[in-house]
């Protein structure tokens, strides 16, 4: 705890860091010298006069804002309610008539069901099947989609998963004093955990000890050959999320702080991010002004072939990893 | 001759399996206690998953497939019963009178 009758040097600063204002609750009125100077002056008869006229004067105004709060409490009960109640029953039949006529001229300017001309019938497909070897260079298909014709989309999901990683933080985590102690929060937190979790269960560290270097092994595998096999980011990030679950729940948090920590888990989520955001941009510009871009493809099927697939495939597989990860360790305590 | 008694064999093993895993399932919709239902389940997982995959290893040619099967047996062998001693070991950590459900040893 910081000292509280310690002026702090910029308030703005403090109040940024997070730190408690001193002065909070313990603001008191100052009352006005001169009114106290001038009661000494008159006489006893006339202060007393003044204070009765005073009291009046203030139960006068009491009634008075009663009756006018009564009123206006009335009309927002009764009155008030009434027509929000009006309002809101004609704005949901309103609503409702909108979407439901938007959705029925939607409805009937759609195609005939089985149509030889409808737009699944199209040449994007079949596009996918016959040139997408050649143009993305990928042996799987799906990868080659995600991360090549449609990348925009995936980048979109990615942000989804950063953004909700950062939504958890932003309201779970627990805070430690600027001083770089523990508050008490974090402390009844740990209490917490160790209390209900089964801590330092032989059997499951010799398992987790076993397993957990096969998973992540598996899982960077998965990412990796994602242009190759079924799997890649996406696949391959679970994988490797899971296996950290499990070293966090065989070990706890002591010991997945030595390779792990909450530093490591911002830089791991956000510079994934920005390099597929880099690599996409470059691409998207070098495509749109039809500069050739520089990236070879290879052969398809070798491990380096395929483009920016790997490379986003890598990025994609962080973010989940991270992702998982720190929603398990948030909502089990608050904290890395 | 050899191939019939391979069927026969991987028949015979993944008949055992499945038998092994049905009475797993019927056990835990009979049983009443965590832990006698626990015993059902795991007791599935691990024999009957052990002896289902000895019975495709059997019908097996192609070494790497059997190898393949012997590492998910093994993994399978190492997992299963470790998350079924976990639960078992969060009913008794978690249960405030499991003398009422069976006779506890005395220390």
């Amino acid at each position: 705890m910081t000292n509280r009758n310690d002026p702090p040097k910029n308030r703005f600063v403090g109040w940024l860091m997070g730190e408690e204002n001193p002065l909070d609750d313990e603001l008191e009125l100052i009352v006005s010298t001169s009114q106290q100077e001038g009661r000494d002056v008159l006489s006893l008869e006339e202060a007393e006069r003044q204070e009765e006229a005073e009291e009046l004067r203030r139960e006068k105004l009491a009634i008075d804002e009663k009756s006018q709060s009564v009123r206006i409490h009335s009309w927002a009960k009764h009155q008030g309610a009434h027509w929000l109640e009006t309002l809101y029953r004609i704005a949901a039949v309103v609503l409702c008539g909108a979407i439901i006529f938007f959705l029925m001229t939607t409805v009937v300017a759609l195609p005939p069901f089985g149509a030889e001309n409808n737009p699944y019938n199209n040449e994007v497909s079949q596009r996918y099947i016959e040139q997408g070897i050649p143009e993305t260079g990928a042996v799987n298909f799906v990868a080659g989609m995600i991360l090549d014709y449609r990348a925009f989309d995936t980048f979109g999901e990615s942000t989804v998963l950063f953004v909700a990683s950062c939504g958890v933080i932003f309201l779970l985590k627990l805070n430690d004093h600027s001083s770089g102690k523990p508050s008490r929060a974090m402390l009844e937190a740990e209490y917490d955990d160790r209390h209900h979790e089964p801590k330092n269960d032989g059997i499951l560290q010799f398992a987790a000890k076993l397993l957990t270097p096969v998973i992540l092994l598996f899982g960077f595998y998965i990412v990796l050959n994602g242009h190759l096999s079924p799997g890649g980011g996406f696949s391959g990030g679970a994988v490797m999320g899971a296996g950290l679950i499990l070293y966090l729940t065989a070990f706890g948090f002591e010991d997945t702080r030595r390779f792990f920590t909450y530093k490591m888990t911002r830089w791991i989520s956000c510079l994934p991010l920005l390099c597929y955001a880099g690599m996409k941009s470059y691409s998207f510009f070098t495509g749109a002004n039809h500069i050739p871009g520089g990236v070879p493809l290879g052969t398809p099927g070798a491990i380096l072939s395929s483009g920016f697939i790997l490379p986003l495939n890598i990025c994609v597989g962080f973010i989940v990893m991270c992702t998982m990860y720190t929603f398990y360790a948030l909502f089990r305590k608050g904290g890395m | 001759m050899i191939e019939w008694i391979r069927f026969v064999l991987t028949a015979l093993f993944l008949l055992g399996g499945l038998f092994i895993l049905i009475s797993g399932v019927v056990g835990q919709y009979r049983f009443r206690y965590v832990l006698n239902r626990m015993h059902a389940a795991s007791m599935g997982d691990s024999l009957g998953l052990m002896l289902v995959m000895l019975g495709l290893c059997i019908s097996q040619n192609d070494v790497f497939v059997i190898l393949k099967y012997l590492l998910t047996a093994a993994f399978l062998l190492l997992t299963s019963p470790t998350s079924g001693h976990l639960i078992a070991r969060l009913e008794i950590a978690t249960n405030e009178h499991p003398e009422k459900e069976m006779e506890l040893m005395q220390k």
